[in-house]
């Protein structure tokens, strides 16, 4: 599973690394074709600004998304939470070791 | 899935979007950056408180430049005196004026009409009111 992961990831990167250079030949080859086709400042500017908030906000999604599901996975009253971990079953707490747990 | 897992994903997504937004932001630099080869030169110079324009063929003016529709032009951006910064935002050209040094800024008007030329950078007592108008004319040559 982990290999699929890494292998998707290197793809997508891949991909993300490409698809730009491709829209950039293609305005090229246009402005090769005809000398009196330049691009659109205002909407190459725009564009980009654009992109950039989504891949912004895909960001903070992703980072407040995971931190409310930790607060609500691992809250008080989950009941996932009812039995004690293996640490809790210690008299001393400090004795246990996350090794030992095996996660 | 196992937290590991997860984790790996959360990882990936984050750098893979991160990527692009280097990216992206870089080509589309480098693409706003590129000066087309034909682009016409016009000399731009801001002193306190107007600017001045001298196209290629030497012709100058105050104020109000003249540019014809569907032509690159680059402008060689200077000051005289202190800082002041071209603006047109209608055409997103927006560069400092930095006195000793020379700056550069292109577009290429696709609309004929008047547009708004300003002073970006607070230059002193009138600031405010260095202005100036851009006019893009529809080219009859062609």
């Amino acid at each position: 599973m982990k290999t699929l992961i890494i292998a998707i990831s290197i793809i997508t990167l891949v991909a993300i690394a490409i698809i730009p250079q491709i829209h950039f030949a293609s305005a090229q080859l246009a402005q090769t074709q005809s000398a009196k086709q330049y691009i659109n400042l205002r909407a190459e500017v725009w564009n980009e600004f654009f992109r950039m908030t989504t891949a912004a906000f895909t960001v903070g999604a992703i980072v407040s998304g995971t931190m409310i599901w930790l607060v609500w996975r691992f809250r008080e009253s989950n009941p996932k939470n009812k039995a004690p971990t293996k640490w809790e079953h210690l008299e001393d707490p400090t004795a246990g070791s996350y090794e030992e747990e095996g996660h | 899935m196992g937290h590991d897992t997860a984790e790996w994903v959360f990882v990936a997504i984050v750098i893979a979007v991160l990527c692009y937004v280097g990216v992206d932001s870089w080509m589309v630099q480098k693409e706003v950056e590129d000066v087309p080869a034909d682009a016409e030169v016009i000399k731009v110079t801001g002193q306190q408180w107007f600017w001045s324009f001298e196209h290629a063929d030497g012709t100058k003016e105050i104020s109000t430049l003249h540019v014809k529709k569907g032509h690159a032009y680059l402008f060689e951006i200077q000051s005289r005196d202190v800082m002041h910064s071209f603006n047109i935002p209608d055409w997103v050209v927006f560069e400092d004026a930095v006195p000793g040094h020379t700056n550069h800024a292109w577009f290429a008007p696709d609309q004929v009409g008047t547009y708004p030329i300003q002073c970006r950078e607070y230059c002193g007592l009138l600031h405010y009111n260095m202005r100036g108008s851009l006019v893009v004319e529809d080219d009859n040559s062609t």
